[in-house]
């Protein structure tokens, strides 16, 4: 169990904003932090993680108080066993992939667990480059790899995946999942993309100005409302384009482009770019084996 | 997309699967959905909810209709036509509102259908989303 | 005749600076990078004086404060037994003094441009300040500690006003070349004095030729 109770102002290029945020997540969740930039969430992860130190709060995990501004109790970053994933990936230029991941090692740790780590995320060919020789999906991993070598019960991603293209983007997410599940982490996700958080999460947060206004499933929040069709998903409108009365419009879903045909009253409020939830009855579509 | 509202009048349940009927002014819109009552909250007996077909399965008929399987049907007098090389874009009055139907232009043609011509317009139960 | 011990003399005093700087510049052009402390921006300019006083200005105080006459001179002459001036012990101290900003400047520059969560991710990975320096820190800024090493050796070598002031001519003791070389001129040994300036003149450069091929264009950014 995790509770956090976190109070800040907090000064953006926005102005200053009032972020006030009471949380508790139950073990194994998988849990996103959705919002515009400017909401506070980075803000939360990094209180969380002990980079930043709020004005008042107080945050418990089971049973260990992380900090508790009444007592001046504010345990460092080192203390909190967290694995943490930036953005940009901060790995260190001067070592190797394999460097990486070793400097993460607590003292006496069995070095088993760099190995393992490596054959999970793939990255057995590349652990002796320097991360600047690789990929951004690539550095991603190693990040990924590199904050979970300590064994951390609760894993911190602040938009991880926001800097690679589309199908890096998917992989990535594969990955996230599986180490998700395969080490019983308590992940909380900062993210952006729709498609995204009702891929990996199993609830959603949504800031706004410092404040949590919304939370619940993915699909609760991001669908205006429910519906029975079975056979839905969720993607971004890539193209618009009128065919003879009607309209065709172009989704891509993960790495699949998939043609809609809708009427003009339905693409009106639709922009290029937009996430869309595309669906129909499970009784249409049709399945056939791959060879 | 075609959207109606109406009132949940009768539900049918059969392992995860339901048959749904929904009087929208009176007419009953039945369709079959991978929901049930547990699954669902809104599937509710008096439930007000959406009826959603696309347009493009609704279905343009002349003159009888009676030997014909499918369970939704509602007659209109047709309001626009407008006719396109391939398709066209029927849009029929009715006592539910607006249906807006999109149909081959051949079709069309060969029904002989235009702009006051009354027509039945059915739906396959498979092909009404239900939603709130 | 050409005397090699001003020579030897400015080499051992300028190794002996460099490395006494090395480790006193590390901490604070960390303390400079990253503290949020209000007395920073003092500091900063205490650090930065040697760029603009005429050397002159920093010797004549440094031989006020260090002046068996004064309390503080005195101190040091009594419970250290040094003296500190006329002497090489204060020719080190007033080079590392003169030569600071040459060191301090570059490394906290580097330290400055490092993305700051590279400090970040090594403390949430549970490693301390120090260790998080001298493991991730510092070989992520090579070419800024190799500008630090060099800029201060080669500053030193050239200085002349400060050592004048404090030092004075002592043949093995304060007579560091660029003193020689003026001796000479004065005398009138122009062959001699050339001799002297051209082997400064050769080392420095080689000097700063093989940083500037190892380094690229780092010097010119952090070098002033």
């Amino acid at each position: 169990m995790i509770q956090l109770s976190l109070h800040k102002q907090l000064h953006t290029a926005k102005g200053t904003i009032s972020l006030d945020i009471e949380l508790a997540l139950e073990p194994g969740q998988f849990v996103t932090l959705y919002g515009e930039s400017g909401a506070g969430k980075t803000s939360t992860l990094r209180m969380l993680a002990g980079l930043l130190s709020p004005d008042h709060g107080k945050i418990k995990v089971n049973e260990n108080v992380w900090l508790d501004t009444d007592a001046k109790i504010n345990r460092k970053p080192q203390k909190r066993k967290i694995g943490f994933v930036f953005q940009d990936y901060a790995l260190f230029p001067n070592m190797t992939v394999r460097e990486n991941l070793e400097y993460a090692l607590t003292k006496n740790q069995d070095t088993d667990i760099i190995d393992e780590l490596i054959a999970i995320v793939a990255l057995g060919e590349l652990q002796y480059q320097k991360p600047d020789r690789l990929s951004g999906g690539q550095q991603q991993r190693v990040a990924l790899a590199r904050a979970l070598v300590q064994r951390p019960e609760i894993l911190l991603l602040d938009e991880p995946l926001s800097a690679l293209d589309t199908k890096m983007r998917i992989a990535l997410q594969d990955y996230i999942l599986k180490l998700h599940k395969q080490y019983n982490l308590t992940t909380i996700l900062v993210s952006h993309n729709i498609g995204e958080i009702l891929k990996l999460s199993d609830t959603v947060y949504i800031l706004e100005n410092g404040s949590i206004t919304k939370s619940g499933t993915p699909t609760a929040i991001f669908t205006s409302h429910q519906m029975s069709a079975k056979f839905r998903f969720t993607g971004e409108v890539i193209a618009i384009q009128p065919e003879d009365v009607v309209y065709m419009v172009t989704v891509l879903i993960g790495t699949n482009v998939v043609k809609i045909i809708a009427q003009e009253s339905e693409i009106q409020d639709l922009t290029i770019g937009d996430t869309v939830v595309v669906a129909s009855k499970a009784f249409n579509p049709v399945i056939q084996k791959v060879l | 997309m075609n959207t109606l509202q109406g009132q949940i009048s009768n539900i049918e349940v059969n392992g995860s699967l339901a048959l749904i009927t929904t009087k929208v002014n009176g007419i009953p819109f039945t369709a079959i959905v991978i929901e049930t009552p547990e699954t669902a909250s809104y599937l509710k007996l008096g439930n007000t909810i959406k009826v959603l077909f696309k347009e493009t399965e609704v279905i343009i008929a002349t003159g009888d209709v009676s030997g014909i399987s499918l369970q939704n049907r509602i007659t209109g007098t047709i309001i626009q036509l407008e006719k396109g090389t391939l398709l066209s874009k029927i849009t029929l009055g009715t006592t539910v509102g607006n249906i807006t139907s999109v149909i081959t232009t051949n079709a069309v043609e060969q029904l002989g259908i235009e702009t006051n011509t009354s027509v039945t317009a059915m739906i396959k139960t498979n092909e009404i989303l239900l939603s709130q | 005749m050409m005397n090699w011990e001003p020579l030897i003399l400015t080499f051992k005093l300028a190794i002996i600076t460099t490395a006494i700087l090395f480790v006193l510049g590390i901490p604070l052009a960390y303390w400079l990078a990253y503290s949020k402390s209000k007395i920073k921006p003092v500091i900063e300019t205490l650090v930065s004086m040697p760029l603009v006083l005429p050397p002159t200005v920093l010797g004549f105080y440094l031989l006020v404060a260090f002046s068996p006459n004064n309390a503080f001179g005195n101190w040091i002459n009594e419970w250290l037994g040094l003296r500190l001036i006329f002497s090489f012990e204060g020719l080190v101290i007033a080079s590392i003094l003169y030569s600071l900003p040459f060191m301090v400047q570059p490394i906290q520059a580097g330290l400055a441009g490092l993305p700051s969560n590279y400090k970040e991710a090594s403390y949430v990975l549970g490693k301390s300040k120090f260790i998080t320096l001298l493991k991730v820190l510092l070989p992520n800024i090579k070419p800024a500690l190799l500008t630090g090493i060099v800029l201060s050796f080669a500053h030193t070598i050239g200085e002349f006003g400060v050592v004048l002031m404090i030092g004075g001519n002592i043949p093995g003791e304060t007579k560091v070349a660029s003193i020689a070389i003026y001796d000479e001129v004065e005398a009138l040994n122009y062959d001699t004095a050339n001799m002297y300036s051209l082997i400064l003149l050769v080392i420095t450069f080689s000097i700063l030729l093989t940083v500037y091929l190892i380094n690229g264009g780092y010097l010119k950014k952090y070098g002033r």
